[in-house]
């Protein structure tokens, strides 16, 4: 990397967290460690949202999904502004009135302890294991296309994030957010224009699209149902509705951005904020990504981008194949570059000329394809334990290759960006769940301010070694970060069941919502069992709306069957 | 805050009322999926 851009690296991050910390006063309280001052306007609250959700693999995975399955992933995301609008009506004034820390203690006023503490502890596993993933993650992309040591890269985003996060605690999470949010979009908006420019000189943008459409990777919106595609119209606005109101309203990590509002108002446009910038901000990113498969249409790409398994590769007993598989590419390449010329000539697009030249194109791209397959069949052939899938990969091999000096730096400030705004956020939450529902509720009920402080720092220090320390091992695991997204849709479900019960269904008690959790909860474990031994397929999306509504008929069905009831839960006061 | 601190029927800003956010947020939303669907229309 040449020198200019470590500068533009180091000195991004550097006023980032300077900024963050100068901005933020003093932090003398717990309330103010863990809260804030309680005094963030709206568009900090927003851009605090979009920064926890967004982490740095967001930005390394989400162009290199369009560029092998195209657009359809923003379907993932068309539920999210429902669930905000619900989120602002219903439960926002309720976290208001009152005047909780964390998602949890509400459960105790509405339901019982024990309920709150089973909801805490499933938020502390989730959370805790996706701390060590955030970093760990964007950290062996970096360092093997980088040629970075992994260990160092993950000691450097783990220590910068713990150190600005422990000297001003949630404010300096929601500070330095809005300024790692402004360098990630306008990194995002530099590296498409950038994109454009690069292209060849017959290329525009219209004809950009027409390309990118002749490979059927325009296509937005699926309305044909499945149960296992995971991205359709169906699953975006029905599934993802309720993973995010699950993950919005449940996850301690998001309450606790916008619980920082100076008042409700502000943290309801906070939250709509979010609602309506997120769909185009997502659409964008994978437009980046679609406009890098255009450009490698027409420069060659490498005919896998993982650098890691292509070196491992040559340097084996499969040197021939390869070489072999690469003559082949090379030539499909050369053809379709020739044939994609041709098409964007065509002036009338519904000539029979025009359909000849895009199924020509077709036909080479499902060649190349098959090219690109055959080489990842030669990567696990030699090493069964190499991960093939080179998705995560494409985004930064195009940064790192083809983008301007100094560029190059910023766009990997991005990447560090993302990775440090949502790791802060974690280490946040995961410090105020252990603080506020473990240990001043169970441990020690009355100490002085001071000593809640204390632990807060120690705390946030505590889940910041152990997400560096998982991160260090997490390479031992296969196929680690697949796991711990199921994990997330195994729980999220019943979390989110747990809170519907709590808000809309007021006669069911905290033994009858237990129990049916329990019972959901072990009924969507058998669902993802009977989806691992290929009994059955659903997409994972689905397990997040089949968990919440077991667990709301579950608890109907108790309370009509007259079993499990209690009386009033006791008001608890903290 | 106490309950009674609550700010709850104060006004959005540009809006008479909450609702009408609320609204705008899911035409703009509806907007955008009519975007999608005409350009899978057009490059499909």
């Amino acid at each position: 990397m040449a020198t200019l851009d470590w500068i533009v690296l180091s000195m991004t991050l550097t006023f980032i967290v300077v900024y963050g910390i100068w901005k933020t006063k003093a932090v003398d309280t717990m309330k103010g460690f863990l809260m804030g001052e309680r005094d963030l306007k709206w568009w900090t609250i927003g851009l605090s949202i979009m920064a926890t959700q967004a982490s740095a693999i967001t930005f390394l995975s989400t162009p290199g999904q369009a560029y092998t399955d195209g657009m359809r992933f923003a379907q993932f995301y068309i539920g999210l502004p429902i669930a905000m609008v619900i989120l602002a009506v219903f439960v926002l004034p309720i976290y208001y009135r009152l005047n909780v820390f964390t998602a949890y203690q509400y459960l105790e006023n509405r339901f019982d302890l024990k309920t709150r503490v089973f909801a805490a502890l499933l938020f502390l596993v989730q959370r805790g294991l996706a701390a060590g993933i955030t970093i760990y993650a964007p950290a062996i992309i970096l360092s093997s296309i980088m040629g970075w040591s992994l260990s160092w890269t993950v000691l450097i985003i783990g220590a910068i994030v713990i150190f600005y996060t422990v000297m001003g605690g949630s404010k300096a999470v929601s500070q330095t957010q809005q300024s790692q949010m402004i360098i990630i979009l306008s990194g995002m908006a530099l590296a498409f224009i950038i994109i454009l420019y690069k292209l060849p000189e017959n290329i525009d943008l219209s004809n950009a699209m027409t390309i990118a459409g002749g490979l059927e990777k325009l296509n937005v919106l699926d309305f044909e149902f499945s149960w296992d595609n995971r991205y359709n119209f169906w699953s975006g606005i029905f599934g993802g509705t309720f993973l995010f109101l699950s993950y919005f309203g449940t996850d301690q990590s998001q309450v606790q951005r916008y619980l920082s509002g100076k008042s409700l108002t502000e943290s309801r446009l906070g939250l709509l904020f979010n609602g309506l910038l997120k769909v185009p901000m997502q659409f964008m990113v994978l437009f980046v990504g679609l406009m890098v498969f255009v450009f490698f249409q027409f420069s060659k790409p490498p005919i896998h981008f993982n650098n890691v398994n292509l070196d491992e590769l040559r340097t084996s007993k499969y040197e021939g194949e390869l070489a072999q598989l690469q003559s082949n590419y090379d030539d499909v390449f050369d053809a379709k570059k020739i044939a994609m010329n041709e098409l964007v000539a065509v002036e009338d697009k519904g000539s029979q000329q025009f359909i000849t030249a895009k199924t020509k194109i077709q036909s080479l791209h499902a060649q190349e394809n098959e090219i690109r397959t055959s080489v990842k069949g030669l990567i696990e052939q030699n090493n069964p334990s190499a991960e093939t899938n080179d998705k995560d990969y494409v985004f930064v091999n195009f940064v790192v290759n083809y983008l301007p000096k100094g560029i190059v730096g910023l766009l990997l400030a991005v990447i560090f960006s993302a990775a440090m705004s949502s790791t802060s956020s974690e280490l946040n939450a995961l410090a105020t769940t252990s603080m506020i529902d473990f240990y001043r509720r169970l441990y020690r009920k009355d100490e002085e301010d001071k000593h809640y402080l204390k632990v807060s720092k120690l705390l946030t220090v505590f889940w910041g070694l152990l997400a560096l320390a998982f991160a260090a091992f997490a390479s031992l695991f296969d196929n680690l970060i697949q796991a711990v997204n199921i994990i997330g849709s195994l729980f999220y479900g019943s979390i989110l069941g747990i809170f519907v019960v709590a808000f809309f269904l007021k006669k069911i008690g905290g033994t009858q919502v237990f129990i049916a959790a329990v019972i959901a909860e072990l009924l969507v474990l058998s669902i993802f069992a009977g989806v691992h031994l290929e009994v059955f397929n659903i997409a994972y999306l689905w397990l997040n709306a089949i968990g919440c509504l077991l667990v709301v008929f579950i608890a109907l069905g108790l309370y009509y069957a007259n079993i499990g009831k209690q009386g009033p839960p006791k008001i608890h006061y903290e | 805050m106490s309950s009674s601190e609550l700010p709850e029927n104060d006004k959005p800003p540009m809006f008479k009322n909450w609702n009408q956010l609320y609204a705008f947020v899911l035409i703009m939303h509806a907007f955008i999926l009519l975007l999608f669907y005409l350009i899978t229309q057009a490059y499909s």
